[in-house]
């Protein structure tokens, strides 16, 4: 396990350093102008503009842009915003409010996607499957976004059981209806694979066998029919827990929650490439971490997995 | 000619003398008969296997039947509305419907009806165009990854590593946000394709890789194909099935996007009818008029449903072990 580990760990540098240099040179390389974008409207300064590629080292060849960039940002110097506020600064607020908002997403999503997930594949043909696999793609097909208004009109304005919106300092309620509306579409794919897996596990030799056996109802669904059908379940929450930090753009900018999303939206708005270049390169870095840690869990969990 | 009737007569008796057991007479099953194919008759390939299961299943029925009608609307919008869905009038903002106008004025006074119908070819044409390109893309890069192996597969395979670490929506923004106003279905298509490619590279790859190694693929070497045209001709053609099928079902997923990148406002320019433009505009008048946001967003649901739907059929029956009782 730890030489397999080791080994991951050496063949994510250079999907890492590739990401980064890529984000990068999306940003910075292509052929939009980032400081003609920090402009927008405004004619452009010549002085400032060379002021800012100065210290942005714009006006270096790109490789040493990117190098340069590098090396601050493993010092977590990732310059400063147009207001001169530390970049690092601004994302280290926003950054709690994301974590908590994904982790709550999370949870609602795993708890509710596997325990209906579950019914549904046991009792396959039912009315509530049927309601339950209606509903799962309903929630995949309707964008994130109306459902997040849907959510926001009906829960907070007509029926006021939830706060409308959440602000800057945020707490459990306030943050769990953009929760529950981060977290819906994952639910939805969970449901469905619970259940696909749930009922094609059902129809095992094994899950005959120990029926066969005499083993009653409950412990055969417990001990072989999920065990094996939450395999797959798991790996997928593990993705998803890297993708919810960037999935969080859309849930926060309409419940207004002043987290990474809120921030990456804002600073898109107003120009500031070297912000988007940052979180960017932060929620890669996260996404690339929580997926190592899914084949790690998957390995640990399945021990038919070798760690080849 | 007398052995012949006495073998016979023996048989119908069951059991032969001195045997315990009944043992068929040679003539008795006729093995040929059993054995033997009609040839005159068409193969059966996977895929007419697979469209003879589709053709029964009611998922695909009901999948096929709206997405015909999707397609027809986004091919002559015309035929359903007179109007030029840019064509607005203030006097009109917000009104409720009225014959002729069954869905009612936005805040601009444009028809929501119009502007629903002539939104589908913009939804319609980034999903598949963005779907045929990550086809093309994804499975080429896999299918080399896979079937040359070796330092070609450990570097695709880290490029495509590198471009998934990505999530498609934040990449999308990223390069979007360079061309906010000007560009037309192509750039989200494009960009779309760019960070969309290399979940079918790993399917594909993982295809070919067990392809390859079939007898068939052995055979056609030792007849003395090249390994291109093995990869072409064999290799390629029996991988579809999982691509198409990953392919199909992702096709809802970049209509969602397209429309998730407009409500941000760096998808389309607003000069393009687009459902997810509208839904945007919508939104700040959400609480005052809930039906302006509906109807586009209805229109959005009920196409990516259908093409989620064909999806899971066609997964169905191109994989019968997936296939669910």
């Amino acid at each position: 396990m730890g030489k397999y580990l080791l080994r991951r760990i050496l063949q994510m540098i250079p999907v890492v350093l590739g990401t980064t240099l890529l984000v990068y040179a999306l940003v910075f390389a292509l052929p939009g102008d980032p400081v003609k974008a920090m402009f927008g409207d405004k004619p452009i300064n010549a002085a400032v503009a060379a002021q800012i590629r100065a210290e942005y080292n714009l006006d270096k060849p790109f490789i040493i842009q990117y190098l340069l960039f590098l090396k601050n940002a493993l010092t977590l110097n990732f310059g400063n915003t147009f207001s001169g506020q530390p970049v690092i600064d601004e994302i280290g607020q926003a950054f709690p409010v994301t974590i908590k908002l994904a982790l709550m997403a999370f949870v609602f999503e795993a708890i509710f996607g596997v325990i209906f997930g579950i019914i549904s594949g046991l009792k396959k043909g039912k009315w509530y499957d049927s309601v339950i696999l209606i509903v799962s793609l309903l929630l995949i097909s309707v964008p994130t976004f109306v459902t997040g208004f849907l959510a926001q009109y009906f829960i907070g304005v007509k029926w006021r059981l939830l706060p409308v919106t959440a602000g800057s300092d945020p707490g459990f309620l306030d943050l769990l209806m953009p929760a529950m509306v981060l977290g819906s579409v994952s639910m939805a794919y969970i449901i469905r694979l619970t259940r696909s897996e749930v009922s094609s596990n059902i129809a095992e030799d094994y899950v005959r066998t120990a029926r066969a056996k005499g083993m009653s109802n409950g412990s055969v669904i417990m001990r072989h029919v999920l065990r094996n059908s939450l395999i797959p379940v798991v790996t997928y929450l593990g993705q998803d827990l890297g993708a919810l930090m960037s999935g969080a753009m859309i849930s926060e900018t309409i419940f207004n929650v002043h987290g990474i999303g809120f921030l990456t939206y804002q600073s898109i708005l107003k120009g500031e490439s070297n912000m988007v270049v940052s979180i960017v390169t932060l929620l890669t870095l996260i996404f690339v971490v929580c997926n190592l840690a899914v084949d790690m869990l998957y390995a640990a969990l399945d021990p038919r997995i070798r760690y080849a | 000619m007398s052995d012949t009737t006495k073998d016979t007569t023996m048989a119908d008796s069951r059991v032969l003398p001195g045997q315990e057991r009944y043992v068929a007479a040679p003539d008795a099953v006729k093995l040929q008969e059993v054995d033997s194919v009609d040839e005159s008759a068409p193969a059966t390939s996977m895929w007419a296997d697979a469209w003879r299961t589709l053709r029964k299943n009611p998922l695909f029925i009901v999948s096929a039947i709206l997405i015909l009608c999707v397609i027809f609307v986004a091919l002559f919008p015309g035929v359903f509305t007179r109007q030029n869905p840019n064509f607005c009038q203030l006097e009109h903002s917000l009104e409720k419907g009225s014959p002729g106008h069954p869905f009612g004025y936005d805040t601009q006074g444009c028809d929501v009806f119009t502007r629903t119908v002539y939104g589908t070819r913009t939804s319609l044409s980034v999903g598949i165009l963005t779907t045929l390109l990550v086809m093309v893309v994804g499975s080429l890069i896999g299918a080399l990854a896979g079937f040359f192996g070796g330092w070609i597969d450990a570097v695709l395979s880290r490029f495509t590593d590198i471009f998934m670490a990505i999530p498609m929506l934040l990449g999308a923004i990223v390069v979007l946000q360079m061309f906010r106003t000007s560009g037309s279905v192509w750039k989200i298509v494009l960009v779309l394709t760019l960070f969309g490619w290399t979940q079918t590279a790993r399917i594909s790859r993982g295809a070919v890789m067990e392809t390859k190694n079939l007898e068939f693929n052995t055979a056609s070497t030792a007849l003395g194909s090249t390994p291109w045209r093995n990869l072409m001709r064999h290799i390629l053609p029996n991988s579809m099935a999982s691509i198409i099928v990953v392919t199909t079902t992702s096709l809802g997923t970049y209509i969602v996007s397209e429309a998730t990148l407009s409500f941000l406002g760096i998808g389309l320019p607003t000069t393009t009818v687009s459902w997810g433009g509208d839904i945007s505009n919508a939104q700040t008048i959400l609480r005052t008029d809930p039906s302006v946001l509906f109807y586009p967003s209805a229109a959005l649901a009920i196409t990516v449903l259908a093409f989620i739907m064909m999806g899971d059929a066609v997964k169905d029956a191109l994989d019968p072990k997936s296939r669910t009782a």
